[in-house]
């Protein structure tokens, strides 16, 4: 059950939702201009964009969130300065937005507070990635540098004024614009692949922090998609068509493409602005017409489209379905709003708030619940947790060691069944070599006797 | 003669023989008769005598011999000899043979080996020296693409044994043997470093030798530079060669986790540390041939030299260690004696190498002394600057050297003869990488003062030499900020130097031409990073800006009267020149002056056609980024497809080598990139009225017939399906598209209809399609055109020369005859003969005028043209006739 989320930089096309396994449309959630990138799912709970700017005049972007079951936009944040890309970590807790001047911003979901913004680029941040894990942050740029920011060194305050510098690594092997990044599975040891305006696709290691590989493809690639195997990567170009580009053997260098370029699917008359891969082993593409065409990867056959708008599509997403999200909910969009009210967080902040402020006040991260949980207790302050805290401190331990007596008798019942099957076995070892010698005593015996 | 005496002593060996005749005769036993007195002994004694190879010329023939006939194997028997001169002499063989045979030291390497590995202890020096010869030009060469791990582990043992011989001039010799083991297999030394620092550390504390035999301990500390020069000194350098692998490698390949080299020399650094003592002792012990010796004789000069430079080398792996340790401790060097060795040694350096310093020769006698002094000086001054890397100077050896790198920088220090020069610039270049980081640290007196030395050296030396290339990377890591990303503020010092060097880049680029590849290259890559980041908050961004009007030299400048002069870009590699284009993306204004004379290289045919493509990619980006206006944007590409000039003009090239050296599938494709970057411009009618009017200014000027075209098919891309033209427009183009189609059909042979070959059908398509999809789109054009034409058929009849379009037709039947076959070609195409059916009046219309012309004045006409209208005639009636029976009247 997954769905195709995608988004266009016309603002009168929305965004569109489709269901990957019917193809049947659900909402269209309205009045969004995304830039590249711009488009995140928070947790599964609701969609966030950034937009871009109506009238180049205007100083300031904004970051919108939808929730699920309503077309219109629900919450509107102003950051500081017009934010391009955005991400969110897996769990939601967090957005990252990259801004003009080449900052990284980076928010409490639950609270909108803007827990840091820090100097990450000489020029504006094009595409941001959260690692598989949420530990890092990579982000790429247009001055051509890709940086690994990792978390716990940006948040840390003693270990961010140590180091001379905060990222982790710093490429500078591209010359011109990132356009997308991806990051595959692997936590630390994680291949990481750029794409640039120069042409080029490199493969990175997050461990060592050096190249890998240096692909050169026939035009500008300004999307890519990681195959689940990470035995090739899809890389959409804008001469049209899709390129599959070998990312573990060395491939034979006859190819007509180029070094490591193994095949291209193709049928785009125009260019491939994002790629996303699906789950169920489908590959799925946005295009400059307007398009959203889904690929079997494997027989290079389209198997669907849809129509998004006539403007390009520049943002893809496929997410798990949310359980609590039915066709009904979908159908009538008035009974679902009243049922679960207005559930979305509060918008973002724009300045970083001094630390102890307010933080009463203001919500925490929600214990990890179920999707279809009631949310009603989603916002909780932060004297419950303390309580919490406290009440667990207190009665816990008593508690805890005799939960720890009953588990180590149990495992020494355990143990002791253990040994005496052992010992079973052991004997029936035994007999069974003893009987083998004897038996091929005999047979040497009666060998002996034949010669 | 050795065969004749063989044979001869075969003869003599009889058989005593025993007469049969004669009875035996019983005697009694125990008794013997004595011999009688007269008796001759007749027994004969023999021997054999093995005497091996001497009659074996048979046996020499298929094998491989020396000048003087030995084979390998006795060659190598006699260099064990006891005799010093045979043992000379067959190592001269063994040299001749090998020289002679390459094959036989192939398969015999390792037993050759094993044999002469015994005379590097050799007694004799005549014989050592042969050995090293016969080393160095014959069997290390020999063997170089085999595996020599190992052949080398063969000899060292040998050599270390050497090292340890009583006499000196063996011990001396080993070290050389070495040091040519080194040259040919670098490996070896991290393998036995242990040992040879230990032999190194020995023979260098027993002094008494150096003054007695200085050319040998020369050329044995030049041994130990080259092994110290192996270290891991430099990060940068290490980095680059695995940037390097990169891409040839498999991607996920098993590597060990400590990296092999590192793990061979951390054992080492203790060895080292010993070593350095004993090397400052021994440049000390130089010092009295320095200040009493009238001249500074080479040999102890190349002593010191390679003492220093052994020191500096030393430092520089400590220094290597240091930063290497800290991210990621891979060394082991955070042991606890870290501190010891730090403090001991520094003290030392301090106490007897910094504190002599600078060295100066008790009386000028030559410039030669001066410069030798100039070099010892340097590397001192270079090993200076490595130790203050980690620990602190005290103040006044600071100022001391500080004194001396800004003489030295301005070349004070130096003879001003040529020879002099040279030394300059070669040892200048030890102290320009160090001058980054001591601008960063030194006050800021001290600061200005450096920079002016530096600056005055980067403006003051010759583009291509490799004292500018050091200069760019000490700017590049100036310029770039660093990794907390501060630009320094206008108040600083450094700032208004690196404005300068700013300035001198486009022409320093301009300069070096298309001859320097690879310092073109190192320049273009520092422009690239400083436009990267020149963002609008940096102090380099207006200069950055200003850059384009000095730039525009390097790709072409418009002289006079048309005529265009290429800069070096068209010449330059291919990395280089994308490294050039990608400059351009990061100027936030990219102006009409620099997008003129990028236009004018663009339409050079000597430029590659995939550079051209990339171009067009690259400022395509910066467009849309927003660095472009669209006005410029727009006209750069207009020049494009207005100027472009195909070759050869026939569109039918006869012969095949003009078919080869066409361009025109290149002005195709860039006809389709330019439609495509045009719309995706983005509101398609705005750009459609922006372009329209320079459209027609430019068809007005009658282009070429492909850039025509071109120019037609963008405003097909542009228009829609009601046409987007104005009423004004849609006269203009009438006017033009009339001529325009007389040309097409010209320009197609006359017997197409006959030979209808596929490749001419598709040609014809090509530049008939847009005029079709005009008429598609504006039925009126169509009209208009038709009216046109039949109006030019009366024109010309009545005076043939005065439209501009009878070019081709010197007469009126070619005239009619071209009008007649465009109508064809327009009635061949389904949907334009659709159209065209709505018009039928005006085809017939010209129908009633060709057949009036017919009739009139045909007695102005020769037979032939009579039979041409005719025929165009017949053509068209077929034609018309066709018309409503095909699609009825609309």
């Amino acid at each position: 059950m997954e769905l195709l989320i995608a988004s266009s930089s016309v603002a009168d096309a929305g965004i569109g939702c489709w269901d990957l396994e019917s193809g049947a449309e659900q909402l269209r959630y309205k009045s969004c201009a995304s830039p590249p990138h711009g488009l995140a799912c928070v947790g599964q709970r609701f969609l966030a964009s950034s937009q871009l700017r109506e009238q180049p005049s205007a100083s300031s972007g904004s970051i919108l969130y939808w929730s699920w079951s309503k077309p219109q936009v629900e919450v509107k944040s102003l950051p500081a300065e017009p934010i391009k890309p955005i991400a969110a970590n897996s769990h939601g807790t967090y957005i990252a937005g990259g801004g003009q001047s080449g900052d990284i911003y980076m928010w409490e979901v639950a609270s909108g507070r803007l827990l840091k913004k820090w100097h990450a680029h000489y020029r504006a941040v094009t595409c941001l990635v959260f690692s598989q894990d949420g530990s890092f942050l990579i982000s790429g740029s247009e001055d051509g540098c890709v940086r690994i920011w990792s978390l716990l060194t940006v948040f840390e305050e003693c270990e961010s004024q140590r180091a001379s510098h905060l990222y982790l690594h710093s490429f500078t092997g591209h010359t011109l614009r990132i356009t997308d990044i991806v990051i595959g599975y692997g936590g630390v040891s994680a291949t990481i692949v750029s794409a640039s305006e120069d042409r080029t696709c490199k493969v990175w290691s997050l461990l060592k922090g050096r190249l890998l590989r240096n692909i050169v493809f026939p035009s500008v690639i300004d999307a890519i998609a990681l195959d689940p195997a990470e035995h090739v990567f899809y890389a959409g170009s804008r001469d049209g068509s899709i390129y599959i580009a070998a990312l573990n053997a060395e491939s034979p260098s006859t190819s007509s493409y180029g070094m490591h370029i193994i095949g291209s699917l193709s049928d785009h008359s125009k260019a491939v602005t994002c790629l996303a891969y699906s789950t169920g082993d489908l590959l799925i593409s946005g295009s400059e017409d307007g398009m959203v065409r889904v690929w079997d990867p494997i027989t290079h056959n389209i198997v669907r489209m849809f129509r998004l708008a006539k403007g390009p599509v520049n943002n893809i997403l496929v997410v798990r379905r949310p359980l609590y999200l039915n066709l009904g909910s979908f159908s009538n969009p008035h009974t679902s709003s009243r049922r679960h009210g207005s559930q979305l967080p509060p918008p973002l902040d724009k300045y970083v708030t001094s630390a102890d402020e307010d933080v009463d006040n203001k919500g925490v991260i929600r214990l990890p619940s179920l999707y279809n949980a009631p949310r009603d207790a989603s916002y909780i302050s932060h004297r419950t947790i303390d309580n919490h805290l406290k009440e667990l401190q207190q009665q816990g331990s008593s508690a805890a060691t005799e939960m720890e007596v009953e588990r180590l008798k149990h495992e020494c019942n355990r143990t002791l069944q253990m040994v005496q099957q052992w010992k079973k076995m052991y004997e029936n070892l035994h007999e069974f070599c003893v009987n083998e010698l004897l038996d091929g005593d005999q047979v040497d015996g009666s060998k002996r006797n034949a010669v | 003669m050795a065969r004749s005496k063989a044979a001869s002593k075969k003869q003599q060996k009889q058989q005593q023989k025993r007469g049969v005749d004669f009875k035996k005769i019983k005697r009694k036993l125990g008794r013997k008769l004595p011999p009688p007195k007269n008796a001759t002994n007749t027994e004969v004694k023999s021997k054999a005598i093995v005497l091996p190879e001497q009659s074996v010329a048979s046996e020499k023939a298929g094998l491989a011999v020396s000048k003087k006939g030995l084979t390998l194997k006795e060659l190598l028997q006699q260099t064990s000899h006891h005799n010093s001169k045979v043992r000379r002499d067959a190592l001269m063989g063994l040299k001749d043979l090998f020289q002679k045979y390459p094959a036989e030291l192939r398969s015999h390497r390792y037993a050759v080996i094993e044999k002469l590995r015994e005379r590097i202890g050799d007694d004799d020096k005549v014989v050592r020296e042969t050995l090293y010869q016969l080393l160095k030009t014959v069997v290390f060469p020999g063997c170089k693409e085999d595996n020599q791990g190992p052949f080398v582990s063969l000899m060292v043992a040998y050599i270390f044994n050497a090292m340890t011989h009583l006499a000196v001039d063996v011990r001396l010799m080993a070290f050389k043997f070495f040091d040519l083991v080194v040259q040919y297999y670098p490996p070896s030394f991290s393998l036995y470093a242990d040992k040879v620092l230990q032999n190194y550390e020995d023979i260098l504390r027993k002094n008494q030798f150096y003054l007695e035999d200085k050319a040998k301990l020369r050329s044995a500390l030049a041994g130990l530079v080259r092994c110290l020069s192996l270290l891991p000194c430099n990060k940068r350098k290490v980095d680059s060669s695995e940037e390097n692998m990169a891409g040839q490698k498999i991607l996920h390949a098993f590597e060990l986790d400590m990296p092999a080299e590192s793990s061979g020399f951390s054992s080492i650094t203790k060895k080292l540390k010993d070593l350095v003592p004993v090397l400052v002792n021994c440049f000390q012990d130089f010092f009295p041939s320095v200040h009493h010796m009238p001249l500074l004789d080479a040999q102890s000069f190349d002593c010191m030299h390679s003492i220093l430079q052994s020191i500096d080398l030393v430092v520089g792996f400590f220094g290597y260690g240091i930063h290497q340790g800290k991210p990621a401790s891979q060394l082991s060097y955070e042991g606890p004696d870290e501190a010891i060795w730090d403090h001991t040694i520094s003290s030392l350096l301090l106490k007897k190498l910094f504190g002599v310093f600078p060295l100066n020769p008790t009386n000028h006698l030559s410039e030669k002394v001066d410069d030798r002094f100039f070099i010892l000086n340097i590397v001192i001054t270079e090993i200076f600057l490595r130790c203050s890397e980690w620990i602190c100077p005290p103040g006044f050896l600071l100022e001391k050297f500080l004194q001396y790198i800004e003489n030295a920088l301005l070349g004070s220090t130096c003879s001003d003869s040529r020879s002099g020069k040279a030394v300059w610039e070669k040892h200048i270049l030890l102290l320009l990488p160090f001058i980054p980081k001591l601008v960063l640290q030194v006050a800021s007196d001290w600061k200005s003062c450096l920079l002016q030395a530096f600056t005055k050296i980067f403006e003051g030396c010759n583009p291509q030499s490799s004292l500018k290339l050091a200069c760019l990377s000490a700017i590049e890591e100036m310029l770039i900020p660093g990794d907390d990303m501060v630009y320094p503020d206008a108040s600083d010092p450094l700032f208004e130097y690196q404005i300068t060097w700013i300035r001198a880049l486009p022409q320093l680029l301009i300069l070096l031409g298309d001859k320097h590849p690879s310092s073109s290259q190192v320049v273009l890559h520092l422009l690239l990073r400083l436009g990267q980041c020149a963002n609008s908050s940096s102090p380099f961004s207006r200069e950055y800006e200003n850059m384009q009007y000095s730039l525009d030299k390097f790709y072409s400048s418009c002289v006079d009267r048309g005529d265009v002069y290429y800069g070096p870009f068209i010449r330059l590699s291919w990395d280089s020149q994308e490294l050039a284009i990608c400059g351009l993306y990061y100027f936030s204004n990219l102006g009409p002056f620099l997008l003129k004379s990028i236009a004018f290289c663009c339409l050079c045919s000597e430029l590659e056609h995939l550079v051209l493509f990339r171009i067009i990619e690259v400022l395509h980006s910066a467009f849309s980024a927003g660095h472009i206006q669209i006005a410029d944007y727009i006209s750069f590409f207009m020049t494009l497809l207005s100027r472009f000039k195909v070759l050869p003009e026939n569109i039918y090239p006869d012969v095949e080598s003009d078919a080869k050296i066409s361009n025109r599938g290149t002005f195709k494709l860039l006809t389709n990139t330019v439609c495509s970057c045009l719309s995706r411009i983005g509101d398609d009618s705005l750009v459609f009225q922006i372009l329209e009017q320079v459209i027609f200014d430019q068809l007005l000027l009658k282009p070429p017939l492909d850039n025509a075209c071109a120019l037609l098919r963008v405003l097909v891309v542009l228009d829609c399906k009601p046409t987007r033209l104005s009423e004004q427009g849609i006269i203009t183009l009438s006017k033009y598209l009339s001529g325009y189609l007389f040309e097409v059909v010209h320009c197609i042979p006359e017997d197409d209809e006959e030979n209808s070959l596929p490749t001419h059908q598709q040609t014809c398509c090509y530049y008939m399609l847009p005029c079709f999809f005009l008429f598609d789109r504006s039925p009126k054009l169509l009209k208009l055109v038709l009216n046109l034409m039949g109006s030019l058929i009366t024109e010309s009849s009545s005076s043939p020369s005065s439209h501009s379009y009878t070019q081709y037709g010197n007469d009126n039947s070619n005239q009619i005859n071209a009008v007649v076959s465009a109508l064809l070609l327009m009635h061949k195409d389904t949907k334009v003969r659709k159209i065209i059916s709505s018009f039928k009046e005006e085809v017939v219309h010209i129908l009633q005028i060709i057949h009036s012309l017919q009739s009139s004045d045909s007695e102005n006409m020769n037979f032939e043209e009579r039979h041409k209208i005719q025929c165009a005639y017949s053509r068209l009636k077929l034609v018309t006739c066709m018309l409503p029976n095909e699609v009825p009247a609309s």
